[in-house]
């Protein structure tokens, strides 16, 4: 007889996903949040996105006169980066709102005491709010990705690589926000509290760039864990692999944390120690990560790298570069010389290793030395110190060092730069009224209700 | 193998209202006195308060088994505690006299917690499909079900729109898509007038000839009566008394009272 059997048949096994995930979606697409923030989204991004190529537009009136000047006209810095800085604002802002309702929306009816019940393991149903989280963010998209598109139509230039790097770069941002509300939801026992622990991040983060960036020592430090930091490699155009993996590996963690604090029926004692293996996991995967320098400049100009010539010299110059750095962290002699050479001979070069000669000084402390200012290069036993921060000076220097010539720069690869003045009408038609009608129909038709079951055959 | 069903046959039947002799001989009656769990020494604190002290009963397979007590007893408590969503402090619960851990409770037993409406802003039907599709039920089987509990008035209402009645129905409906032998209900008759209420006792007892066996905890003791076969007697968390009325009243010396009067005696 079924009902007595005995306990060693019984199995976990694992229910079909597709009801959960279908269930997911549909809790999603039944909140007002999702729908309020598209709606909000519209006028943000439109205007962002209209102020943008207006500037943009502008600066290309004197760019199409001179090559030179157009050649500094990239619409990835004068539109994508402005238009989905807006997107990033909303996701920073709204977004965990529409997130925690993944969660928080079962915890405040106590449906979710049913859904522990069901046969899936907690880390399934944490993949499946994941994934509604995923579908949440590609609907949230729609108002930046559709800015593209009419740049696009308009005649604008989009490079595929940086678009799609950027792109990237926002999706690994807005999912580690949703992990993070995933995690509040699960031990917060309301939403509302839910939605302050993950603002807490979110503009904690924002707090924490806007005060301490820029600050020598241990503030620069702390103010490298800011969340808003993790866009701004993309926005640079660079797909950095020790970045990925830090992000992925900080969702992970949210995630893992989540999955830890969501079922019930397990002591608070054992939750907190498993809290702490996870964190302790997930700080070891972060700092294995910042040793992964592997990174692609996704850039049509590449301003990330020297000119392709250079590039594959430097790849071979195999002796270890040790790079001196006479500065205080702070200085903006220090920020031009990181970007504009020391961060490509760290990607160019097989062995780098950069010190700051002050360490931690201040730039008050610093400058009184006499060699304040001066960066030296030593490769293969030889050394040279030069003051500049342009790679113009200090390419030549380091072909010397290394006894090798420097080679022939290499014809018609310069960037062209691609101005466009384009009109607004367009983007402010689609932005404040297309875009919202649109909107505003597709949460008519998440409102309609299902078909009847069918009936007993 | 379909993946889904742990404890039970998946072609298990959905109940339907076909009513049977209540006094042929079932499945259940067979399985009377066979221990189908044991809850052992089961103690929970908040704080320095406790919520449940040292309780311990069995419940036999395919009977109603009815927890009674007042508002705060720890019912609820009990009820959590057995189906393992509720960390408890000590105490223990056995399968057919086998250890059977929280994190293993849910394949032997559903809990129908009171007081919860899943899904507020999803249609009943989507709340129904959502359990039918977890449990790979048939279209017969979800029709079967919704037509036994009586929820076909408001299947296209959203969860939010249905009195307390249909929601109490529409927590009965889902209990029955589940597939556990065991289902624990928390206050099962809360919301319903007395021709509804008998219409659930009719369709538990459906149930409990098909073989399923049902913990309900009920503070209305004239509803409790009607439907189930033995109680506990639950009050500050301590357990006063367990058995059929029968067996309550010889123990209080009470020949003809009513479940009020036995819990009364020994309360």
């Amino acid at each position: 007889m079924f009902f007595l059997r005995l306990p060693e048949t019984f199995r976990v096994q694992n229910a079909p996903m597709r009801p959960l995930l279908v269930k997911e979606l549909w809790e999603i697409l039944s909140g007002r949040a999702l729908w309020t923030m598209l709606l909000l989204m519209c006028p943000l991004i439109g205007y962002s996105f209209s102020q943008a190529a207006s500037l943009y537009g502008e600066a290309s009136v004197t760019g199409r006169q001179s090559p030179v000047l157009a050649s500094s006209l990239s619409p990835l810095d004068g539109v994508l980066v402005p238009t989905l800085g807006a997107f990033y604002v909303a996701v920073t802002l709204l977004f965990p709102f529409v997130a925690i309702r993944v969660l928080g929306q079962e915890k405040e009816s106590g449906a979710l005491r049913l859904l522990v019940q069901l046969p899936y393991r907690s880390s399934s149903l944490i993949a499946a709010k994941l994934a509604a989280v995923l579908a949440a963010w590609v609907l949230s998209s729609i108002p930046a990705i559709s800015a593209l598109v009419i740049w696009a139509m308009q005649g604008g230039h989009l490079s595929a690589p940086e678009t799609l790097n950027l792109l990237f770069g926002h999706l690994l941002y807005g999912l580690l926000v949703g992990a993070i509300a995933l995690f509040s939801a699960s031990v917060s026992e309301s939403a509302a509290t839910a939605a302050i622990v993950t603002l807490a991040f979110t503009i904690g983060s924002w707090v924490l760039d806007f005060t301490v960036a820029g600050q020598p020592g241990l503030l620069a430090w702390i103010a490298r864990l800011s969340l808003t930091q993790v866009l701004r490699t993309f926005e640079q155009g660079l797909l950095s692999a020790g970045l990925v993996v830090g992000i992925g590996a900080a969702m992970f963690g949210f995630a893992a944390l989540a999955n830890v604090w969501l079922p019930p029926g397990v002591q608070l004692r054992d939750k907190v120690i498993r809290s702490i293996v996870w964190v302790l996991v997930v700080a070891l995967a972060l700092g294995l990560a910042t040793q992964i320098r592997l990174t692609f400049d996704a850039t049509e100009d590449r301003r990330n790298s020297f000119p392709p010539a250079d590039q594959h010299l430097l790849a071979s110059l195999a002796q270890p570069l040790v790079v001196t750095v006479n500065l205080a962290p702070e200085d903006p002699r220090y920020a031009d010389l990181q970007r504009n050479v020391l961060a490509k001979l760290e990607r160019a070069m097989p062995d780098v290793s950069i010190r700051l000669a002050s360490g931690r000084q201040s730039q008050a402390a610093a400058a009184g030395e006499d060699r304040y200012g001066e960066v030296e290069y030593t490769y293969d036993a030889r050394s040279d110190v030069s003051r500049s921060t342009s790679p113009r000076e200090i390419l030549p220097m380091l072909y010397g060092l290394a006894g090798v010539s420097p080679p022939a720069p290499a014809p018609g690869s310069d960037y062209p730069g691609y101005p466009l003045v384009a009109g607004r009408q367009v983007a402010l038609l689609w932005f404040f009224a297309g875009l919202p009608l649109c909107i505003a129909l597709a949460w008519w038709w998440s409102r309609r209700l299902p078909k009847p079951l069918p009936a007993r055959s | 193998m379909d993946g889904v069903v742990h404890l039970v046959a998946p072609d298990r039947p959905i109940p339907s209202n076909s009513a049977r002799p209540m006094a042929a001989p079932s499945a259940s009656e067979q399985a009377r006195d066979q221990v189908l769990l044991r809850v052992e020494s089961i103690t929970k604190q908040y704080a320095n308060q406790a919520a449940l002290s040292d309780v311990t009963f069995d419940i036999q397979a395919g009977e109603i088994l009815g927890i009674i007590g007042p508002n705060g007893a720890g019912k609820t408590t009990l009820l959590e505690a057995v189906a393992g969503i509720l960390p408890i402090d000590r105490g223990d619960v056995r399968w057919h006299g086998k250890p059977l851990p929280p994190s293993r409770r849910r394949e032997a037993i559903f809990y129908l917690p009171d007081g919860v409406r899943p899904y507020l802003d999803q249609p009943v039907t989507r709340v129904l499909s959502f359990f039918a599709g977890v449990y790979r039920r048939s279209t017969d089987e979800i029709s079967g079900a919704i037509e036994s509990v009586g929820l076909t008035p408001v299947l296209r209402k959203r969860v939010y729109a249905l009195s307390k009645g249909y929601g109490r129905r529409l927590m009965l409906t889902l209990g029955l898509l589940t597939p556990q032998l065991l289902l624990l209900m928390d206050e099962p008759f809360d919301g319903f007038d007395l021709r509804q209420t008998r219409e659930i006792v009719s369709l538990l007892r459906a149930e409990v000839a098909k073989g399923r066996t049902f913990v309900l905890a009920i503070h209305q003791l004239a509803d409790a009566e009607r439907v189930c076969d033995r109680f506990i007697l639950l009050v500050d968390g301590r357990v006063r008394g367990i058995g059929t009325l029968s067996d309550l009243r010889s123990r209080t010396g009470i020949s003809s009272g009513s479940l009020e009067d036995v819990f009364l005696a020994l309360t």
